[in-house]
């Protein structure tokens, strides 16, 4: 290295378009893949359902244990509180989805009430999570 | 334009700061996102309105107890035989919607269950309703 003489001083440098090229795209993709998911707190046995199919673009998560105590956010909140919380969040995505996180053995009554209360906050997107069956 | 530079590296903008800053953003996306696999089944809330109770007699209804007993058409039957009864049902009725009636206090687990196992019969509609104590 030391014995060749470089012509001009640029060609020393690499040449970094490329690389930033490929940095842009995958910043571009992460702010754009990124819904900031606010976890429930608590992790239920979920029921499990034949038709089961993964929910990618869920982004409102509402556990509700066995006693019937509805989480969302590490919190628990009660069923009247669900309604402002949707109506929050599809304000910020308007197309917003919501799983509900539902203990199997979680009061259907309060289930019920809570799709309610979702869907009087304006996501008609409900989906109850359940896994899909082992055998 | 014109004036005379004393060196040729002064001309370019310097993006080190801008290249800092996207790779900060970039690591703080990565970090952030959070890819949710949550599996589910959608569900559909029957809306308590006149029209959903006037085709009730068209409906194929079934019955969840508190003790988790189930009734398809008031015909008491096991959770693994709901498909077997809707389906013939459904041959009855084609294309006739599945009501699920749950008390209050049943297992979501089972109300899960049963949908599911409707959805997989071959029923196109499937909703539920919470049913009242004092029916």
């Amino acid at each position: 290295m030391k014995s060749r003489a470089r012509r001009v001083g640029e060609e020393t440098d690499i040449n970094i378009t490329p690389m930033l090229d490929i940095v842009f795209i995958m910043l571009i993709f992460f702010i754009v893949s990124t819904s900031f998911v606010k976890e429930t707190g608590i992790d239920p046995n979920r029921p499990t359902a034949d038709t089961a199919r993964p929910m990618p673009q869920g982004n409102i998560l509402i556990g509700i244990d066995t006693t019937g105590q509805v989480w969302v956010n590490n919190q628990v909140i009660t069923v009247n509180q669900v309604r402002t919380l949707v109506e929050n969040s599809r304000n910020e995505n308007p197309e917003s989805s919501a799983i509900l996180i539902a203990d199997e053995g979680a009061p259907a009554g309060i289930v019920l009430d809570v799709m309610d209360q979702v869907r009087l906050g304006g996501v008609t997107n409900i989906a109850v999570a359940a896994d899909p069956e082992t055998s | 334009m014109k004036r005379k530079r004393r060196s040729d590296e002064e001309a370019e903008i310097n993006i080190t700061p801008m290249l800092d800053i996207v790779f900060i953003m970039l690591i703080f996306f990565i970090v952030t996102t959070s890819f949710v696999r949550e599996s589910g089944i959608e569900m559909n809330r029957a809306a308590s309105s006149p029209t959903q109770t006037e085709d009730a007699s068209k409906a194929i209804f079934v019955r969840i107890e508190d003790d988790g007993r189930i009734f398809v058409r008031n015909r008491p039957t096991d959770i693994r035989l709901v498909r077997a009864n809707i389906q013939s049902s459904l041959a009855a009725m084609p294309g006739a919607p599945v009501v699920v009636a749950a008390s209050r206090n049943s297992d979501a687990g089972i109300l899960v269950r049963v949908v599911d196992q409707a959805r997989v019969a071959g029923a196109e509609q499937v909703s539920m309703v919470a049913m009242s104590e004092e029916q």
